[in-house]
């Protein structure tokens, strides 16, 4: 109980959120660069901005209601962004039917892992905050 | 900051493209039919590129796209080849008037400018971990 308030005091859960968002999102675009010969292949996703959304209702609720943070208690329409694979693109198609960019993949690729080590970078300045706390000495 | 990443990516998708055409041209400079297997010698291909405001940001920096591959419209090359199958009536078989070394200029223009924009991305790279050592 205790170390459940503590850790819910600080920023850690939401941070364990787009931690888990940005390794989901990792694993489905190492599936694109891996299909890049695949014909008919169809380039998936995960929405950053759906996240982002969620992500900033569930942290307004908490505020309101002191609860903890969830994704799945901002009830939407839509299901959770993390399970919420996106294969719905409309863009050019190459003659093999698929309609994999290598350059647009790396880069989105490249920025989840800014996005994931920024947070990480985050949460361990976080628990160094707490270290010192608990034992009295920075 | 991140739309630094877009219009960098834009001009790497942009130059391969470029450098597709250029091999093209290259790969081509004897080919004497067309897709359809016509006696057409085939003209030389070109990436126009253009302005892309929707890759990148709200200051008017913007991103670059291919707009269109323009076919080039030129006289044939005509060479004296009686024995070719390919010769018309006059013994002339008509090549593609394509200029080699324009053509190796503009690919390793092409190389240096994919280059230049992944030094962009390096640097864009470079600076977001800058920042992140701020709270790191």
């Amino acid at each position: 109980m205790i170390a459940s308030s503590l850790f819910d005091s600080s920023t850690v859960p939401v941070l364990e959120q787009v931690i888990q968002f940005t390794q989901k999102r990792h694993d489905i675009l190492a599936g694109n660069i891996a299909n890049l010969d695949t014909p008919g292949y169809r380039v998936r996703d995960l929405s950053q901005d759906q996240f982002e959304t969620r992500l900033k209702k569930a942290i307004d609720q908490q505020d309101e209601q002191r609860t903890s943070y969830s994704l799945n208690s901002a009830a939407t329409s839509h299901g959770n962004p993390i399970n919420e694979v996106d294969d719905d693109f409309q863009r050019m198609l190459y003659h093999d039917d698929s309609n994999v960019v290598l350059e647009e993949q790396v880069r989105e690729i490249g920025k989840n892992q800014g996005r994931h080590n920024m947070a990480i970078a985050v949460m361990v300045s976080q628990f160094r905050l707490l270290q010192a706390a608990i034992t009295e000495r920075a | 900051m991140l739309s630094a990443f877009d219009i960098a990516t834009s001009g790497l998708i942009a130059q391969r493209t470029r450098l597709n055409a250029i091999s093209s041209n290259i790969a081509n400079m004897s080919t004497t039919h067309n897709e359809a297997g016509e006696r057409v010698p085939y003209q030389a291909r070109f990436a126009v590129f253009q302005a892309d405001p929707g890759k990148g940001d709200s200051n008017g920096a913007a991103g670059v796209k291919v707009s269109a591959i323009e076919t080039q419209d030129i006289e044939p090359l005509l060479k004296y080849e009686p024995n070719n199958p390919d010769a018309g009536p006059d013994g002339m078989v008509a090549y593609p008037n394509i200029n080699l070394i324009q053509e190796s200029v503009d690919a390793i223009e092409a190389s240096r400018a994919y280059e230049a924009n992944i030094g962009v991305i390096e640097i864009t790279n470079n600076l977001s971990e800058q920042t992140l050592r701020i709270i790191a």
